[in-house]
């Protein structure tokens, strides 16, 4: 027989049902080990991740770590620099294609007619196209920086956003109490400020932080193909790249892969665990499987 | 839309392990070390087997080995060209006139002997046909003075054309056969079908199967002329450099062409590792149009950048075997620079340069292509490290990295600010760098127009037309001295070209024009 989950007392049993699961906690303690690498860097890193003093494509051991890349750069150091070029960069990134697509997308839903109709087709001219070869071809036609990588990916990342928001706020619209509000005098913008937003922000919210993994990912494959970050910033993806060239010496590549994966699979879990807190009919449905 | 962009997201994280990988080339077919086969792996650039249109060098490979030429190099040696199908040669005291005896008793591999006609025939179809090797022949007429003897007469003096002679790319072709297979000798011939095929020449080896993504097979000329060479037959796969370690390895090849200093750094005793400087050298320029920038166009300035490179860190990059580039000519060819001569390192004089140029804390752009490699090493760490070097001088170097296409159009158009390049020869004799010159072709890739030095450019004209071993290396070697002094070009590093062989394969010598001679390799 289960026990109780309620009957638990202690920090975990004081938690939502759903944040007591186990990849949600592993979710939170990578994604939070991650931030504070972020802010930290400069002090955790153990050497400057730009000086190429050490031996080159020394192994991982007690002095360096990671190992060393093929100019004597220490890897753990710019792994752990990495991280303040990629996630700030994701997180901006994500938060704008929110605000862009859930503006866009909530002005369709709202209005309707020619403003939906615009709008709406416009976005399916993006999803037309194929996300990461489109990322690519702007990236290409921008030129290669970081910024430039992140309107590329802005540009592909905003639709999915618009389309949830007015399928939300289709819903939200005919509802009593927004009609009610409209007749109350409310403009336009403060309807959808006031009655419709509190009522579509959780399923945004759940799709914004599934979607980091997925920028992250966008955002490191343009540098790996050399259209994101430039030499010698220590972003991941072009980390990742360099180590290509040096195949034998394994660990060039594989730590900072390793980054790459655990932030997208710690912001994954986030997103799965945002879901069922938000959804009562999945959460009823964990609820037999809690810690 | 989230499993779109989810699946967009597997896509890629698949992407990126499938290339982390490294994805292994051509299939192996059943390596029978115990045979006479060879089997050599190699990164194929390889367009055709016609003498005539090859300028790849894994057609090189496949021409030396299928083909003749009159004059050729004694092993590695390209100072001396020695006689090959002709059995002398005498340049008139003008340099205009090469005269060339050809050997008796030579035969094709259908045992007809080659004439004074297949000669002409042959060299007059490489300039005709416009393909990419005819401008080795540019303004030479061949004619058959009698039948042993054929003359070349070049417009200017050419004392080049020794050196150039030996190229594979002029192997004679038995002109009966050429002809009966659509051979015409001009740009509308249509013989390279049939020479894909088969092989009219007279070398060591034939054609046996020719495919120019997988695999080439050559087996052993039966009617050959000469020594007849070690191996039966020769399978030159198309492996990309990571499998060409593993293969060699497993001894599934016997000889891997394109390993990167790295990736020869620990191989174990089973094996051979030959490693030879590169005829490539490695250079950065600095554009002297004053349009392009004011920066790099200050004398002072390429100054400093040419005191502070670090190039013995550059070497350490490029692994062992690589060499100092003491000037624009490479270490093997007639003319070079002793060792000696090489600029040093010296932050000091650099930031002393620097500060007398004028310029404030500078930035430069420095472009350079990726994905592409030399000898095994890329340009992006070269170009980080020279980034690293220039930044203790006070010069700030942002890096351009471009995919070869776009980099190489703004090198050849002279749009680049600096760039970092290669500069390979076509035929090993000086003359070809004389391109470095103001207003020739790599000259103008820097902004330096005709007349920008007029001192340089009349030492290049005297280099050009002097006559005699003494006199050339002289006239060169003053030619890089002035260029070292105030041109924009700072010659950096030879890769080292490396060789990973069974120990089974003897003879092995690296060749600044075909790479290896495959009927050169014997067997232990």
């Amino acid at each position: 027989m289960r026990r109780d989950p309620l009957a638990r007392k202690g920090l975990l049993g004081r938690l939502p049902q759903a944040w007591r699961q186990p990849l949600a906690v592993s979710g939170v303690v990578i994604a939070v080990a991650w931030l504070v690498i972020a802010v930290a860097a400069p002090w955790l890193a153990p050497h400057d991740p730009l000086a190429q003093e050490l031996p080159r494509l020394a192994p991982p051991g007690p002095d360096h770590w990671f190992g060393t890349d093929q100019l004597g750069r220490d890897i753990l150091s710019r792994v752990m620099h990495g991280a303040r070029v990629s996630i700030p960069l994701t997180l901006a990134l994500v938060a704008l294609s929110l605000l862009i697509g859930g503006l866009l997308g909530a002005c369709a839903g709202y209005f309707g007619r020619w403003v939906d109709e615009t709008i709406m087709r416009l976005a399916d001219l993006v999803f037309a196209f194929p996300t990461v070869i489109l990322a690519m071809v702007v990236a290409a036609a921008l030129g290669a920086s970081l910024t430039n990588a992140v309107l590329a990916v802005l540009v592909v990342a905003w639709p999915a956003y618009a389309r949830v928001t007015r399928g939300l706020v289709l819903g939200v619209r005919e509802r009593e109490f927004v009609l009610s509000g409209r007749l109350l005098g409310f403009s336009a913008w403060r309807s959808l400020r006031v009655d419709v937003l509190p009522n579509v922000t959780g399923p945004i919210l759940v799709l914004a932080t599934l979607d980091i993994g997925t920028a992250l990912l966008l955002l490191s494959g343009l540098s790996f193909l050399g259209l994101g970050a430039k030499p010698p910033s220590p972003e991941w993806g072009a980390m990742v790249s360099s180590g290509v060239e040096v195949f034998d010496s394994w660990w060039v590549a594989t730590f900072p892969g390793l980054a790459i994966l655990t932030v997208v699979l710690a912001f994954n879990f986030l997103g799965d665990t945002l879901r069922d807190a938000l959804d009562p009919r999945t959460a009823r449905a964990i609820k037999e499987r809690a810690l | 839309m989230a499993t779109r962009s989810q699946t967009a997201a597997v896509l890629l994280a698949g992407a990126l392990a499938l290339a982390a990988c490294g994805s292994g080339g051509a299939q192996a077919p059943a390596a029978q070390s115990g045979g006479k086969t060879l089997v050599i792996d190699t990164s194929f650039d390889l367009k055709t087997a016609d003498p005539g249109r090859t300028y790849e060098p894994t057609g090189l490979i496949v021409g030396k080995a299928t083909y003749e030429t009159l004059l050729t190099f004694d092993g590695s040696d390209v100072t001396k060209p020695v006689p090959a199908l002709a059995e002398s040669y005498e340049l008139s005291d003008d340099g205009k006139v090469l005269t060339l005896k050809l050997k008796q008793g030579a035969t094709f591999a259908d045992g007809s002997p080659i004439t004074a006609d297949d000669v002409v025939f042959s060299l007059t179809r490489v300039r005709d046909m416009k393909g990419s090797p005819s401008f080795l022949l540019d303004g030479v007429e061949v004619e058959k003075t009698d039948d042993t003897t054929v003359t070349m007469t070049s417009e200017k003096a050419n004392a080049a054309l020794p050196y150039i002679l030996p190229n594979p790319a002029l192997g004679i072709l038995n002109s009966d056969v050429v002809k009966e297979n659509g051979g015409t000798a001009d740009a509308q011939d249509k013989a390279e079908q049939y020479l894909n095929a088969n092989s009219a020449g007279s070398g060591p080896y034939q054609i046996e199967t020719f495919n120019v993504s997988s695999q080439v097979v050559l087996k052993a000329n039966p009617q050959y002329h000469g020594d007849k060479p070690a191996y039966e037959k020769v399978v030159i796969r198309n492996v990309e450099s990571a499998t060409q370690k593993l293969n060699v390895q497993r001894g599934d090849s016997q000889l891997a062409l394109n390993l990167s200093g790295d990736q020869v750094a620990n191989m174990p005793d089973t094996l051979q590792v030959k490693k030879t400087a590169s005829a490539n050298v490695f250079f950065l320029l600095a554009n002297q149009d004053s349009e392009i920038s004011d920066v790099t166009t200050n004398a002072k300035f390429v100054e400093a950048v040419r005191k502070g490179v670090d190039y013995s860190g550059l070497l350490e990059l490029a692994g062992e075997g690589a060499a100092r580039a003491p000037g624009v000519i490479p270490s093997q060819i007639l003319g070079a620079l002793p060792e000696g001569e090489a600029v040093q390192r010296d932050v000091e004089g650099a930031k002393a340069a620097l500060a007398e140029s004028g310029l404030s804390n500078p930035t430069v752009k420095l472009e350079y292509p990726t994905e592409l490699t030399v000898n095994g090493l890329s340009f992006q760490p070269l170009a980080e490290r020279v980034q690293a070097n220039l930044k203790e001088v006070g010069i700030t170097v942002d890096l351009q990295p471009a995919p070869v296409t776009t980099a190489l159009d703004n090198y050849r158009n002279g749009k680049e600010e600096m760039g970092l390049w290669y500069w390979g020869p076509d035929y090993p004799d000086p003359n070809v760098y004389l391109a470095f010159l103001p207003g020739q072709l790599v000259g103008e890739r820097a902004g330096w127009k005709a007349g920008a030095n007029k001192e340089l450019e009349e030492l290049g004209e005297k280099a050009a037309t002097a006559i005699g071993d003494d006199a050339r290396t002289q006239a060169y070697q003053e030619v890089q001295r002035k260029l070292n002094e105030s041109g924009p070009f700072v010659p950096l590093i030879q890769p080292s070209q490396n060789i990973v062989a069974a120990t089974s394969v003897t003879g092995i010598e690296y060749h600044p024009v075909w790479q290896v001679d495959v009927a050169d390799l014997g067997v232990q």
